[in-house]
């Protein structure tokens, strides 16, 4: 059975655009959870149940921070499109995947993330001969996910033209029974990432479980005087400096960057997140220089690199960043070597100082003869457990 | 003998505390600062934007009054700003306060003030309950920024 997928990301009902589903003008959907974002999630869970062929349409523009097309699979087709064109695109790729032949079209738009059983979903579209069968969530409201018939020409027109608000004709919905969240702000993304590290849903952490509940990503580097407390997350090339906390379920996803002494509670550091020295981030979710603090419902823009900043997207500037900040570490630290060695002389040079220490400070510290025969009869390496008692 | 209560200055802090602003906003309280025992209240309802220029500022001017023996306390903490000291780890060096109002009863409720209160009950051989001096402070209605309250 030929079944193919139009996933829209974006084209968001109702809502200005940059108003919901985005933190800095990136769709969440974009946003990396446990080390990859929802939307390959998504992409995957079609491939698991053999829905390959996929035409992924974007309202994201080129200029954020978003993943290369190129490294999604093969056989999907990113489309770019805006405004209006969004929902046109939409309907144009139904056309063809109709005129190419499609058994089924599956249509869903993410926002929300639903864990749905696609064979149930399609057996139950076929069972109910429907030409559009919806999927809904336990509270029966839709989730934006639609199984078409591909003869429903004028149907899918109706459903694309109301933003998948609205169908033509109705037909008996399809209840999920899997995890579904509606990923509409940061909080809901949070929760996402929360619920993964406590296997709740389907989202398993892309890294190497190091210790339980502990997992570190491809090349993570976390310095041994830095604590992680399980469960928690760390991504691929992030970086944990010395006396960092991470710990209360936090994540920090790939190239994020935790300075020392910074405590990191029940949080998320999105990609490419630097967190200065000595701060105290909890509840919040951090990411282009931005902080969501979760329980205050307060989102505030941080433009002080020391608290909060971005590392650059490309790793060629993130090379030459790191080279820079080398070569001015070098001459200071040499500078203050310098100094620290003119200090010493000029104590030196002090009669108080320079005077020689006390006569029984010379002394040998242990002159019994008794000592002197242990330190004889004993060899250097053996410890001595217990030297007095009846035994 | 007759103690005279100090002034409380109450100075709302500008929109955005960045390096510029903070060192015009220090030379603006450092009279205040530089009295006997200051008592001063910062109001931070208008601060949008707080950087570690800020919050140094904030830390330099709790350093002037406690070594004059006076305090500083914060008041009418906007989301922003307190999302700041929260990150910073410095809220919790400061006393703060809902409004102005609260911050400048505190400063009259505190100890030698109370006992001055109770003085004559006491020297009756009453022992009444403590309550809050009442100090009629209207805070920032002038919009000028600093204003004292007795």
């Amino acid at each position: 059975m030929d079944i193919r997928a139009i996933l829209l990301v974006g084209g968001v009902a109702g809502e200005p655009a940059g108003a919901n589903e985005r933190i800095s003008g990136v769709p969440i959907a974009y946003l990396d959870s446990l080390g990859v974002s929802v939307v390959e999630r998504v992409l995957r869970r079609l491939r698991r149940f053999g829905i390959c062929t996929t035409t992924l349409i974007s309202d994201a523009g080129e200029d954020t921070a978003l993943p290369n097309p190129a490294e999604f699979h093969p056989r999907v087709h990113p489309v770019p499109a805006t405004g209006d064109d969004f929902w046109d695109a939409a309907e144009d790729t139904f056309q063809r995947y109709a005129a190419e032949g499609a058994d089924l079209v599956v249509a869903l738009r993410v926002g929300p993330y639903a864990e749905v059983d696609y064979d149930e979903m399609i057996q139950h579209h076929l069972d109910k001969r429907c030409i559009i069968s919806m999927a809904v969530d336990s509270e029966n409201s839709s989730l934006e996910l639609f199984v078409l018939d591909p003869a429903g020409r004028f149907d899918a027109r109706e459903l694309f033209h109301n933003h998948l608000l609205r169908i033509r004709r109705q037909c008996e919905p399809f209840a999920v029974k899997g995890y579904v969240n509606r990923l509409r702000n940061v909080a809901d993304l949070r929760h996402l990432a929360v619920d993964g590290l406590m296997a709740r849903n389907d989202v398993r952490p892309d890294a190497m479980e190091t210790k339980p509940g502990v997992f570190v990503g491809r090349g993570a580097r976390i310095h041994r005087l830095a604590r992680v407390v399980a469960p928690a997350f760390i991504g691929a090339r992030a970086r944990v400096h010395a006396s960092a906390l991470i710990t209360r379920g936090s994540v920090l996803e790939h190239h994020a960057e935790v300075d020392c002494g910074t405590v990191v509670e029940n949080s998320t550091l999105l990609p490419f997140t630097r967190l200065g020295a000595g701060l105290d981030v909890v509840h919040s979710v951090v990411g282009f220089r931005r902080l969501a603090h979760l329980t205050r419902n307060t989102e505030v823009e941080i433009t002080d690199a020391k608290l909060v900043d971005m590392l650059p997207l490309s790793p060629v500037s993130r090379l030459a960043g790191s080279t820079a900040a080398l070569f001015a570490f070098l001459p200071r630290q040499i500078y203050r070597c310098f100094r620290a060695l003119s200090h010493r002389e000029n104590a030196a040079d002090n009669p108080e100082c320079a005077e020689p220490a006390n006569a029984l400070l010379d002394a040998p510290a242990l002159e019994s003869p008794a000592s002197g025969m242990e330190s004889s009869e004993f060899p250097a390496n053996l410890a001595v457990m217990r030297r007095y008692g009846d035994h | 003998m007759e103690t005279i209560s100090r002034p409380v200055v109450v100075k709302r802090m500008p929109e955005r505390m960045n390096l510029k602003q903070a060192r015009k906003f220090l030379k603006e309280v450092q009279p205040f600062l530089n009295s006997d025992r200051p008592q001063v209240v910062f109001d931070m309802s208008q601060v949008r934007h707080l950087d570690a220029a800020g919050i140094d500022v904030l830390l330099q001017c709790m350093r002037e009054a406690v070594k004059r023996d006076g305090d500083l306390k914060l008041a009418a903490l906007s989301p922003q700003s307190a999302v700041v000291l929260e990150l910073t780890r410095t809220g919790r060096l400061f006393e703060i306060y809902e409004s102005s109002t609260a911050a400048v009863k505190s400063f009259s409720s505190f100890l030698p003030n109370a006992l001055r209160q109770l003085e004559p009950q006491l020297s009756q051989g009453v022992v009444p309950m403590f309550a809050p001096q009442a100090v009629d402070a209207n805070a920032n209605d002038d919009g000028s920024g600093a204003s004292l309250a007795a």
